[in-house]
């Protein structure tokens, strides 16, 4: 090469520093925590130093921390440190016997038991109040801002300097996690006078509680999607199973067994409107997307012509009853963390082990490899012996089911009685979820609790916004708004299933 | 393990691809079927392999007549087939892929991967196989996923391994390792066909040879009875020249010089690294390299498909860099793409609107109104005739045309404008003898006219045969540029990414 001018060589991206560039980041990432950090000292850390928040954090007398005595509470702690532990240094897991692997389960469970321990009699000796029994908190609104501030800014410049690159997102999350937090105290200042409390429990749970059907919609999602098949039929699954579960539960006037009843024909039905699609789109190989679309058309005429034909007048066929609730012993003690996870309806129980015993399915069993393998290339399956329609029928139908019990959740799980709309895209928006989620369960269980959270977000906030000029509809649009924010940006380099929609024939 | 194949017949619609085919393969047999595309090879396997049903004929294994409906069947019977594309899960690891469809369980439903991991492990010593289970497909190299696939068979307890075109995405080296591979095989005492149309390896490895034409056996051979031009004359039924007629290249000016180009792929990582050629008038360029190697991103980067990150390429002295596939195809550049049925033609129309694909724009044929029809038609008509393309009519659609045809059609086309630089990208991929001889002449020709020719092609044989300068591709980088010449040892080497120690020609 002869050329004098100097050559414009561009960085060379391959694999190998494909890693680099995600620990830039990491940069990235760290120093918007920073951002974020600066931006709470300021802002929170910035209101008049007389005002304080209080946190509710039980809303019942049943979802209250019990006290304890004082000599029992060093117990508590000290049992809470030595849990915590093995979690925290590699030289004290090094101590334990050898047999005991430190899954990362088995670390999230030691981390989440001993920090309750921690939490506990340290939060007992700051701020108990109302006849001993912890259920309100009161904490100053700037040095809120200022402790949030310092930790954020802490954890962006460890992130920026060290450049963790697998822990950069998880951090970055927690940091916007802890933002709205924040946020949240700042809005409410002044509570301990006024008695607008923030109700973060209460938050939290109806984001639980939101999430639920989200959590069915998505798993059904990422259930079809593994095995190549669209379902994006849920929202009609939904309606479905939404309305069969009131109509029943009412007949039957609410009777323990009809409840049961009720989830199961939502489910059943849902799993039909799955054979049919399946139906139409494996044996007839229809386009999935139209086939769901049409089954979405038909559930909406159909439970319109149920709920201004037969529920209008037969108001007794569409009550409001509400599966029951179940506090789990114990557990639903924990201050916020026990009246959002331990102390719901059962539908919620059933959704985090339907995620649970899903990712085993998916990833453990012969069943899940196969699924997944008929989802990537479903000609390499066949030749080795295994029925790409017989393993996409069954994730079909499986997925309808989970899908319509799903739309159970609309009702009879928090038991309202059936609107018509009430499923309002929700359908749709699972599919979102599952793009969030990575077609994982448990990435569908997370991305559904933060879209839950956002729903919840949006209803509460207008108790606090109410003196702004934002309309109460900018902010119910929130949910949906992340929606797009989401799976247009973060979602990134994600692949989805490489025979996603593409349907199957031998020849 | 005995096979024998009894009278398969089977019929696509009017078209027998399998006209009573009879075939035996006894035990410990390297069995080479060799035949053009469309022979009816593949039809034959997909019979075996349980994948096609056959009209009629029977399927003898040690003598005893079997039914096999699917795969399974095949499976079970101690049939075992490599696909030449691999029929490989890409993001499973290798254990998944193999255990898929025979899982052990520890209790059901769970797998037993320790299990699996053990005995694939144990299988792979067996055969010397150097693999880890654990590794992920697509991080492997095409040798490796091969032998995966080998080694899949294998533990599914294959007596009869059927190699459907296993070199076609070989290297020269990893393609003598497989020779290697098949002979151990074969001292195991397990049966292999293999199915080709490189002649040089049938005669190699063969213990016996099957010819097929156009849905029947012509012939059944030995090495030792044959050589490569009686092959050839009966996989095609007349006198073939394996050799490319050239007379030597009358090179005139620099038309397409390319300065340092550096090009992403869709992952986003850089797959052509700071690429240097000048091509000149009546000369051809050809790119070897094993496939993966920047091959792709540097044709459609070329052909103004893909975007340049950073670089020159000028043609005449006027830059391409940010032109669009219409500037360039404007400026004169001729584009026979990789994958013709992508790329190249749209199928589902005629072949005379496919021939007038790219200059519907131009007054020959766009008028105010629209198209004009006749004047297509008539070039149809007049194409049809020049490049011998064996269709009913122009107004057929393309999808009826096999794959000799449809390259014929493109090539037709991207010839029918003035040209300044034509580059063919796979010119001959899944063709057969006598479609290359005719798109080899034509590349020959074309050059004479004082075009400018670029080849990429992943066969060495074309590449030895057409270039008057071979590039090699090697890691998106120019490993050399050296004479055709040159060993085809010293070839594999440079497509490996090792440097022997050669006299390369000056960069021109």
């Amino acid at each position: 090469m002869s050329t004098t001018a100097p050559l414009n060589v561009p960085e060379i991206v391959t694999l190998e520093n494909l890693r680099r560039i995600s620990r830039q980041r990491a940069l990235g990432y760290g120093i918007t925590l920073m951002i974020i950090g600066v931006l709470e000292v300021l802002w929170f850390g910035g209101a008049n130093s007389s005002l304080e928040t209080t946190l509710e954090l039980g809303y019942n007398s049943a979802t209250v921390m019990p006290s304890i005595a004082a000599g029992l509470r060093v117990v508590a702690l000290l049992v809470g440190l030595v849990l915590l532990a093995p979690v925290a240094s590699g030289r004290v897991r090094a101590l334990v016997a050898s047999r005991l692997r430190f899954t990362t389960g088995l670390r999230g469970l030691l981390a989440i038991v001993g920090g309750y321990l921690v939490v506990w009699p340290l939060a007992l000796w700051g701020g108990v109040n109302h006849s001993g029994a912890l259920r309100t908190m009161t904490i100053p609104v700037w040095t809120t801002g200022y402790v949030l501030g310092a930790l954020s800014i802490a954890a962006g410049a460890l992130l920026a300097w060290r450049r963790f690159d697998r822990s950069a997102s998880p951090l970055l999350l927690t940091g916007m996690m802890l933002f709205i937090l924040g946020f949240l105290v700042w809005v409410a200042r002044g509570s301990n006078v006024s008695g607008l409390q923030l109700q973060i429990t209460g938050i939290l749970a109806a984001a639980v509680s939101a999430a639920t059907f989200l959590i069915f919609g998505s798993l059904s999602g990422t259930l079809c999607e593994r095995s190549g098949v669209v379902n994006i039929a849920i929202e009609g699954q939904f309606m479905t199973g939404a309305i069969s579960s009131v109509m029943i539960v009412s007949a039957m006037n609410g009777s323990g067994i009809s409840k049961l009843l009720g989830v199961l024909v939502a489910g059943l039905l849902g799993a039909l409107l799955g054979w049919v699609l399946a139906i139409m789109s494996l044996r007839y190989q229809a386009n999935q997307i139209i086939v769901g679309i049409v089954i979405v058309a038909f559930c909406t005429a159909v439970t319109q012509f149920l709920m201004f034909q037969v529920l209008d007048t037969h108001e007794n066929l569409n009550g409001a009853y509400a599966l029951p609730v179940w506090a789990i012993p114990f557990l639903s003690h924990v201050p916020i963390v026990g009246p959002v996870l331990f102390d719901q309806n059962v539908l919620v129980y059933v959704a985090i082990l339907g995620v649970i015993i899903a990712n085993v399915a998916l990833f453990r069993t012969r069943w899940g490899l196969r699924v997944r393998s008929v989802g990537e290339k479903p000609i390499a399956s066949e030749t080795v012996g295994v029925s790409v329609l017989q393993m996409r029928y069954s994730a079909v139908i499986l997925g309808g089911f989970i899908a319509g019990v799903g739309g159970a959740a609309f009702t009879i799980g928090p038991g309202t009685n059936f609107t018509f709309g009430m499923t309002s895209g929700y359908g749709y928006i699972a599919l979102a979820i599952m793009i969030f989620g990575r077609w994982r369960p448990y990435g569908a269980l997370m991305a559904s609790l933060l879209f839950g959270f956002t729903i919840a977000l949006s209803a509460n906030l207008n108790i606090y916004l109410s003196q702004l000029v934002i309309p109460q509809q900018f902010i119910s649009m929130l949910p949906y708004f992340i929606t797009i924010a989401a799976v247009a940006g973060l979602v990134g380099r994600i692949r989805p299933p490489a025979a996603d929609g593409v349907p199957f024939s031998r020849e | 393990m005995r096979l024998e194949l009894r009278a398969i017949t089977k019929r696509f619609g009017s078209l027998a691809a399998n006209n009573d085919v009879s075939l035996v393969v006894e035990p410990g047999q390297i069995h080479c079927l060799l035949g053009e595309n469309g022979a009816g090879k593949s039809t034959l396997m997909n019979v075996l392999y349980g994948m096609i049903t056959p009209d009629s004929g029977q399927i003898l294994i040690n003598d005893q007549v079997v039914t096999i409906r699917d795969p399974k069947d095949a499976v079970a019977q101690g049939i075992g087939m490599v696909h030449q594309h691999f029929m490989l899960i890409p993001v499973f690891s290798v254990a998944d892929n193999i255990i898929l469809g025979s899982e052990p369980l520890k209790p059901w439903p769970f797998i037993d991967h320790r299990s699996a991991t053990e005995r694939i492990v144990a299988l792979a010593d067996e055969y010397n196989f150097d693999i880890d289970p654990s590794a992920t497909i697509e991080n492997l190299p095409i040798g490796q996923q091969q032998r995966v696939e080998i080694l899949k068979a294998l533990s599914h307890n294959a007596e009869i391994l059927i190699l459907d075109e296993p070199t076609a995405v070989l290297t020269p080296q990893e393609a003598d390792a497989l020779m290697v591979v098949m002979r151990s095989l074969k001292d195991q005492g397990k049966s292999i066909i293999f199915i080709t149309h490189k002649l040089k390896e049938v005669l190699e490895i063969a213990d016996v040879i099957t010819v097929m034409r156009l849905g029947e056996v012509v012939g059944t051979t030995t090495p030792e009875e044959s050589d490569e031009a009686a092959l050839a004359t009966m996989m095609v039924g007349r006198d073939v020249s394996l050799v490319v007629d050239k007379p030597p290249a009358q090179v005139g000016e620099v038309v397409l010089d390319v300065k340092n180009l550096f090009v992403q792929d869709d992952r986003g990582l850089t797959a052509v690294k700071g690429v240097s050629f000048e091509v000149r008038a009546g000369e051809i360029l050809a790119f070897a390299g094993v496939q993966g190697n920047g091959q792709t991103e540097l044709v459609e980067a070329l052909t103004g498909m893909r975007a340049v990150m950073a670089g020159t390429m000028e043609l005449n002295g006027k830059n391409l860099v940010g032109s669009s596939v219409r500037d360039v195809l404007d400026a004169g550049v001729g584009h026979v793409p990789e994958d013709r049925q992508r790329h190249g033609l749209v199928l589902s129309l005629s072949i005379a609107d496919n021939l007038v694909l790219d200059q519907l724009g131009s007054p020959e044929y766009k008028a105010w109104w629209g198209r004009k029809l006749k004047a297509i038609e008539e070039n149809g008509k007049a194409r049809i005739a020049e490049y011998d393309i064996r269709a009913q009519d122009e107004s057929e659609p393309l999808s009826a045309l096999s794959g000799g045809n449809q390259q014929k059609v493109v090539m037709a086309r991207e010839l029918s404008r003035e040209l300044k630089v034509l580059i063919c990208a796979q010119p001959t991929r899944g063709l057969d003898v006598g479609s290359i001889e005719f798109m080899h002449r034509q590349i020959v020709a074309i050059r004479d006219e004082g075009v400018a020719v670029v080849i990429v092609s992943s066969e060495l044989d074309e590449v030895v045969a057409l270039g008057d300068r071979v590039a090699v591709l090697f890691d998106g980088m120019i490993q050399d540029i050296v004479a055709p010449t040159t060993s085809r040892e010293d070839l594999g080497l440079l497509m490996a990414g090792s440097r022997p120690a050669l006299n390369s020609e000056p960069r021109s």
